[in-house]
């Protein structure tokens, strides 16, 4: 779908309503409040772009709230901008139309104080009701990041949200400290006392306010705290986030840079999936697999900290490339050993393929159709275990990845066992890649100058748990301004929430180790 | 003498609390009661205890009935244990009285009173009745003023339907009964139960058989047995709280008596038939009733419930000594009928304690939900700890009353090995699975009732107001409590009396078979032999001999004679190696090892949430979900509602479930009858076209048969 | 199931030989960042480029503090004078070991049990903590084991900064733990806020809600730095004779222990 088409095609649904701008594959949108949810509603229901995510800022004298949507590089992006006085704190939900929107509307709610009308779930989401009262609007410029809040008025009368009825149900709570080395998260199960019938995931009690602790810092500083609020994956965020300031600063990155950024990326997907497959083993009690995966990912780290200094890959992306290069006769040696490790994994998953025990335990466990991940915005490998097969690697390629090619696997099962299988075939493309990375990594420079200028772009990358975006605005001072993450794990939570219904108790914690959520990456 | 006078002293008590309590005032009527009736169960106390120890059964003649004979009262030691029962029970119920019947205020209470001292006589005249007409006439009364009692709280449309259907059906097994006893009457060409018992040797046998099939269904109405029992869940319900103790404790002995009365005294038995019914009978209502029970959280309908399970299982005792009657083992027919009488009587003890409590719960709570009652053992921590004694009672735990019985019945059925026949030996064995496994959701239920209801958080408003009760309430609840824990721990002495009772019936004693008494080496014991006695005494059978009450208990299995096989229980012992060793315990823990440390009280781990409300905690739905779900075919329940609903397309907002069960016995009994009436009538009806001409040939045809019926009886 | 004996046995033994002798396999740690003598405008440059302030300079003399350090490698990458990086693990600093009703004692040298809380941890100490189960670290031949309920715990490790959310659960569960009891901060984060804290949903570190026993900086410490501290909390291992960590002194006298 072109910038023409889609602008007689929406010019067909509401004439004289919007403002089409085009520039270098991304449409700028600016409609009137009227027209918001016909537009998004016909981007995301008729013409099948994805929704990444909402952006809210507040300027001087109106709000700026920010609708992302993208679909292949033919058709580029899409940002639907809503203007709003400030003084207007209502705006019209899209969430019926979009249902992937509907936490990021809620969160938007808790941080700002914007009303989404229609929208029939808003409060106790970020600040929950009994810590918060109403009122505390921590995103807004006049509140300050680093002094506590002085008046704590909880409502200590809160009880959850109860969707069952049905004689005899009860909510059973699990958490925020449970299991053994479980994220703290709080769920309530509700019950009839066999089945669990809904599960409510309260999550932000790992919430460390990064987007507001990222205004007014220095692009440096921001780029550390990219790098450590979702650490295991850190390097894709930090990837993200820097391309956002390349784009803002219009900096030419080095290809050798960005052949290097790919190999480590895929590094830190084989490592972050090889622990992934451990947790999935260890969930189902499978003790003897779970550690051998378990050597693996070790393995991993070892070959990530060997190569690098770092096991977690820290302190390697830059605005402008990367901070330090890499021995080539390093990199091969890491790349040696990544072979190794997946063949390896390989030989693991035919003999997982043989317990049926194991096997049993995933098939047919946590069911997500493929019309639900594409109603919530599921994103990564877990999406593509739904049949939805979207990867940004894939279609809106970034860094050196146009130059490697590989396939994306994808299944249509939407269970346990297609997400195990998507998690080991990823891990096997990401060893191509790394060989071609490494393949095409010419000598050369690592990084280039950065001139800090002042604007606004969008980060992406295809983190191991799926699609991240970092919106980033840096003002003429050379600090940031707005710092927006949306990360994969909060998409994915809520296709967790919405889609899965009616599985055993003893299926949880295989649920939850399938699809591979992250707390730490959700909360922010 | 002593029974005379005490029976005139209760008849007169009985004449004066009718009468005060229809001319007192309203507000006095529950005082009335509790003291009269209180008053009146101690003379029937000793002449039951007389009935009891005199071994020379006595009849009385009152009236004669022209054509009918004379009424007679016969009293022996079996009446004599029901009598105790009964007076036990009403004596505690009465107390109660005080304590809930002012509730009742809005309705006709006198009209109660005068009811409740009728029945009392009532129940003791049925215990009594020394032939048939008496009999009839007073379980009559009885059953009537049942209905009365039952439907008392006739506001609700329910009660009056739960009412109507319990006089419906105890009408029937009342008359089933009674054809029975007719039909032996008229076998023996007299109404009185010692001609009957003396003709009945030469009843062929399938009037035999015929006799038992009408007088067990007939008398299992009341008692609760499937598949007459469709009456008894909705009517205990039903039943105003002051007056359901004695609908569980002493009416449904009635049941029981008229059951053993009949088959075990006046018939004799001649094949293991009625008894392999009875077997099968029983342990058919054990299962469904604790199923039901399980699965059920009103506490009346569960309690309800449970007292068809425990009407099972002494049914089942009942058969297996039925069994070893027929197949000519009267010691194991005696020990069999000494365990169903210890477990009629436990029944009659801790039902009525488990039911005044559950009035005064819901007195005092409000509700007789489990999923809106919780921590009513901090708020009523008396009741709870009577209501725990009651629990443990009834799911059979030592050391109270219920393990004592429930050992015994399920040790009485492996008795089974002695007998001959294969086909026998195998329902016992079924039997004693089906008993076995009832013991197991036993206490799955009683468990669910105890944690829900009195353990955990309150889950209303209503039950977080709960108070103690006054003394009335708790004096009765104290008392029963105390005497569950006594037949638990001094079960020698129960079966000594019990034995007393069953001699006359079984023709041997029991209690030799059951407390053999080889801890001393006298030599009239000559039964046991030396060595083996002796082996005993040097394992130290004999520590505490004459300072302990009682020895012990034990069924001799007698294999070989040089090796016998022997089961035990000693609850005496148990209960003071138990005590001693708790108190050890103690002295050790905080004298010795925590003396240094202070004792952390924390709140219970939630997993670090900020406040535990009720909804979080597991509903007595939950608990016995798994029950529901592995006895599907069993409830088969049929879903009302499961649907959800979703808003803007995408929210979730609700997720509605209900669904109903239908009683299988109503399922499977009670609908096809009305059904297959229906369908007869259906095909009757087609004989109704409304064409004048037919019916004119209806006339016709019924002149021609009689006309020829006529001419062949005149012909011959 | 007999595939997975043989794969077992293919596998061999893997375990790290820590702590009877040093593990200097590649990867294992990331080190920290050693202080020096600099020329003093390098020296200053050194400590504005930390973005925790984890390195003073005082005429020249840089003096990095391990408590604060959050491995961004601003001191050695892309700068003209970077600091060396040690090559160690045993980084744990130790504050009195005397809370909690006493000493660990003599049962619990070689039986102990964790119970590990996540105060708002960015998913790297979690995960290094989870390593210690796997076969190369295999805590449990060590005498450690994780149990879920603080009820049988012995030991609290914290790891985040603690969260305005997770401050009240972390309270809970240090509050249901019996006596003796020690609490580790394990990671930065946990000892000094890291750059997340102190703000207006998170505390500067666990010192600040609870008294910490054991620190351990690093992010995240590798699993055998996390190894080191367990063992010194259960006294198999002496603590360097290095220099109690500043913020640990400071919170303690904060909190007026």
């Amino acid at each position: 779908m072109t910038p023409t088409e889609l602008e007689s095609a929406l010019a067909l649904r509401c004439p004289g309503q919007f403002v089409l701008e085009h520039t270098d594959g991304t449409s700028v949108v600016r409609c009137k409040p009227g027209a918001l949810q016909t537009i998004c509603g016909n981007l995301f229901l008729d013409w099948d772009w994805a929704f990444a995510g909402l952006t809210v800022e507040e300027h001087s004298g109106h709000w700026e709230l920010r609708y992302v949507f993208y679909r292949d590089r033919a058709a580029g992006w899409v940002h639907v901008l809503l203007d709003v006085p400030l003084e207007q704190r209502t705006v019209p939900s899209i969430v019926k139309y979009v249902h992937a929107a509907d936490w990021h509307e809620r969160e938007a709610e808790d941080l700002f104080g914007l009303r989404f009308e229609g929208h029939p779930r808003l409060g106790d989401f970020v600040l929950h009701d009994d810590a918060w009262q109403e009122g505390v609007e921590p995103m807004r410029h006049g509140f300050s990041a680093y002094t506590p809040v002085s008046e704590r008025r909880p409502n200590h009368g809160w009880t959850p949200h109860r969707v069952l009825h049905a004689p005899g149900a009860f909510v059973m709570p699990i958490g925020p400290v449970f299991a053994g080395l479980a994220e703290s998260a709080h769920f309530l199960l509700e019950t009839v006392g066999e089945d669990v019938v809904r599960a409510l995931p309260r999550l932000f009690y790992k919430y460390r306010g990064i987007e507001k602790l990222a205004e007014g810092r220095s692009i440096d500083h921001v780029l550390a705290l990219s790098e450590r609020f979702a650490a295991t994956t850190a390097f894709a965020h930090a990837l993200a986030f820097c391309r956002a300031v390349e784009l803002v600063c219009q900096a030419e990155v080095p290809p050798r840079a960005q052949a290097l950024r790919v190999f480590l990326a895929e590094l830190e997907r084989l490592r972050h999936h090889a622990g992934a497959i451990a947790g999935i083993c260890e969930s189902t009690a499978l003790a003897v697999a779970a550690s051998q995966v378990a050597i693996l990912e070790e393995d991993l780290l070892r070959v990530s900290g060997a190569l690098t200094g770092h096991r977690y890959l820290f302190g390697l992306a830059v605005p402008g490339g990367l901070a330090t290069d890499l021995a080539d006769a390093g990199c091969r040696t890491a790349l040696h050993a990544c072979i190794e490790i997946v063949e390896r994994l390989n030989d693991l998953e035919r003999m997982l393929r043989l317990s049926s025990s194991f096997l049993d335990r995933l098939e047919e466990v946590g069911y997500i159709r493929e019309k639900e991940a594409r109603s919530f915005g599921l994103v990564g490998p877990i999406a593509r275990a739904s049949g939805v097969a979207r990867d940004l690697r894939d279609i809106q390629p970034y860094a050196a990845y146009s130059e490697c090619p590989f396939s994306v696997p994808v299944e249509q099962e939407g269970d346990g066992y297609a997400r195990l299988r998507i998690l080991f075939a990823e891990a096997r493309e990401s060893v191509r890649i790394m060989e071609q990375a490494l393949a095409r990594a010419a000598s050369g420079p690592v990084s280039a100058p950065l001139r800090a200028r002042a604007g606004a772009a969008l980060g992406w990358v295809e983190a191991p748990r799926g699609a991240a975006f970092h919106w980033v605005r840096i003002d003429t001072s050379g600090t940031v301004a707005r710092y927006r993450i949306v990360p994969p794990s909060f998409s994915n939570w809520l296709g967790f929430h919405a889609s899965v219904e009616d599985f055993a108790y003893q299926d949880f914690p295989i649920i939850l180790a399938t699809l591979d959520l992250s707390v730490s990456e959700n909360d922010r | 003498m002593a029974f005379d006078l005490g029976l005139l002293l209760f008849a007169v008590l009985c004449v004066v609390g009718v009468v005060l309590g229809l001319v007192v005032s309203r507000r006095a009527v529950p005082l009335v009661v509790a003291w009269l009736g209180a008053v009146a169960a101690l003379p029937l106390l000793v002449a039951g205890s007389v009935a009891l120890i005199d071994p020379v059964p006595l009849s009385q003649a009152l009236w004669s009935i022209p054509a009918l004979g004379p009424m007679l009262l016969h009293r022996d030691a079996l009446a004599g244990v029901f009598l105790i029962i009964t007076a036990i029970v009403f004596f505690a119920a009465a107390i109660f009285q005080a304590n809930s019947l002012p509730r009742l205020l809005g309705h006709n209470v006198r009209a109660y009173a005068a009811w409740f001292f009728a029945l009392f006589a009532s129940i003791a005249w049925v215990l009594l009745a020394g032939d048939v007409f008496s009999f009839l006439v007073a379980w009559e009364i009885m059953s009537i003023i049942s209905y009365l009692l039952v439907g008392f709280e006739d506001e609700n449309e329910q009660h009056g339907r739960a009412a109507y259907l319990m006089l419906g059906v105890s009408e029937a097994g009342a008359l089933a009964a009674a054809f029975g006893l007719l039909l032996l009457a008229v076998h023996a060409g007299s109404l009185d139960f010692a001609a009957l018992k003396s003709a009945a040797g030469t009843l062929s046998p399938g009037a035999q058989l015929a006799v038992f099939l009408l007088t067990f269904f007939g008398f299992g109405v009341k008692a609760g047995l499937v598949p007459v029992n469709v009456w008894l869940p909705g009517a205990y319900t039903a039943a105003p709280a002051p007056f359901v103790p004695v609908l569980a404790g002493a009416t449904l002995n009635l049941g029981l008596y008229g059951i053993l009365r009949v088959n075990a005294d006046l018939l004799p038995a001649s094949s293991t038939a009625p008894g392999i019914i009875a077997l099968i009978v029983g342990t058919i209502s054990a299962l469904v009733g604790i199923l039901y029970a399980t699965t059920d959280n009103d506490l009346k309908t569960l309690f309800a419930h449970s007292s068809i399970e425990n009407a099972g299982i002494v049914t089942i005792a009942f058969g297996a000594g039925f069994v070893f009657t027929a197949a000519a083992k009267p010691v194991l027919a005696a020990i069999a009928f000494v365990v169903a009488l210890y477990h009629l009587g436990n029944h009659a003890l801790y039902k009525s304690l488990l039911f005044i409590g559950t009035g005064i719960v819901d007195d005092r709570a409000g509700t007789r939900d489990l999923d809106r009652l919780g921590g009513l053992i901090h708020r009523m921590p008396w009741t709870g700890a009577a209501m725990l004694v009651g629990v443990l009672s009834i799911a059979a735990l030592p050391p109270f009353n219920g393990f004592v019985s429930e050992w015994l019945t399920l040790q009485t059925l492996l008795r089974s090995a002695e007998l001959d026949s294969v086909g026998v030996k195998i329902v016992f064995a079924l039997c004693g699975a089906g008993l076995a496994l009832t013991a197991a959701l036993a206490v799955t239920c009683f468990a669910k009732f105890f944690a829900m209801g009195f353990l955990g958080i309150t889950r209303s408003p209503e039950a977080e107001q709960a108070a103690e009760p006054t003394r009335s309430g708790l004096v009765p609840l104290a008392l029963l409590a105390v005497l569950c824990f006594g037949l638990g721990v001094l079960p020698t002495y129960v079966i000594g009396a019990l034995d007393r009772a069953v001699q006359p019936i079984a023709q041997r004693s029991a209690a030799l078979a059951l407390v053999p008494p080889f801890f001393e080496t006298s030599p009239d014991h000559g039964r046991l032999p030396e060595p083996f006695v002796r082996e005993f005494h040097d394992l130290g059978a004999q520590v505490g001999q004459g300072l302990a009450p009682a020895p012990g208990l034990v069924i001799l299995h007698r294999g070989e004679s040089a090796n016998p096989v022997v089961f035990a229980a000693a609850p005496t012992y148990l209960v003071l190696v138990l005590g001693g060793l708790l108190l050890l315990v103690y002295v050790v823990v905080r004298g010795i090892a925590t003396r240094a440390r202070a004792v952390a009280r924390a709140p219970c781990w939630d997993g670090g949430i900020k406040r535990l409300l009720p909804e979080m905690t597991y509903t007595a739905t939950g608990f016995s979900n798994p029950v529901r779900v592995i006895f599907h075919a069993i409830f088969r329940p049929t879903v009302v509602e499961d649907t959800r609903e979703t808003v803007a397309e995408h929210f979730r907002t609700a997720i509605r479930r209900e669904s109903e069960t239908v009683h299988i016995v109503e399922r499977i009994a009670m609908r096809p009858i009305p059904r297959a009436a229906l369908a007869i009538a259906r095909l009757f009806a087609r004989m109704h076209h409304g064409l004048l001409n037919a019916y004119v040939a209806y006339a016709l045809l019924s002149l021609l048969i009689v006309f020829l019926v006529f001419t062949a009886l005149t012909a011959r | 199931m007999s595939q997975w004996v043989r794969q077992g046995l293919r596998t061999g033994t893997k375990t790290s030989p820590y702590p009877a002798q040093p593990d200097t396999s590649p990867g294992v740690t990331p080190g920290l960042p050693q202080g020096g003598t600099f020329a003093p405008g390098a020296a200053e440059l050194l400590a504005s480029r930390c973005p925790s302030g984890a390195i003073t300079a005082r005429n020249g003399q840089v003096v990095v503090d391990p408590g604060r350090c959050i491995h961004s490698y601003r001191c050695t990458r892309q700068i003209s004078s970077p600091l060396a990086f040690s090559r160690d693990y045993e980084w744990t600093l130790a504050a009195s070991t005397d809370h909690h009703g006493g000493r660990l004692g003599k049962p619990f040298t070689r039986s102990v049990h964790l119970i590990v809380v996540d105060a708002g941890d960015c998913g790297a100490c979690l995960n290094e903590v989870r390593q210690l189960n796997s076969p190369y670290y295999n805590m449990h031949r060590l005498g450690f084991f994780i149990t879920p309920t603080p009820r049988h715990a012995d030991i609290l490790l914290v790891v985040g900064p603690v969260t305005d959310q997770m401050r009240a659960p972390l309270l809970k569960t240090y509050e249901a733990m019996p006596t003796p009891k020690k609490v580790i901060a394990v990671g930065t984060c946990a000892v000094s806020g890291g750059i997340f804290g102190p703000s207006f949903v998170s505390e500067a570190g666990v010192a600040r809600v609870l008294p910490v026993d054991i620190a351990v900086p690093g992010q995240p410490p590798p699993p055998l730095a996390i190894l080191h501290a367990l063992l010194t909390a259960v006294g198999r291992k002496a603590v360097r004779t290095a220099p109690v960590h500043q913020s640990v002194a400071d919170e303690k006298e904060h909190h007026g222990v």
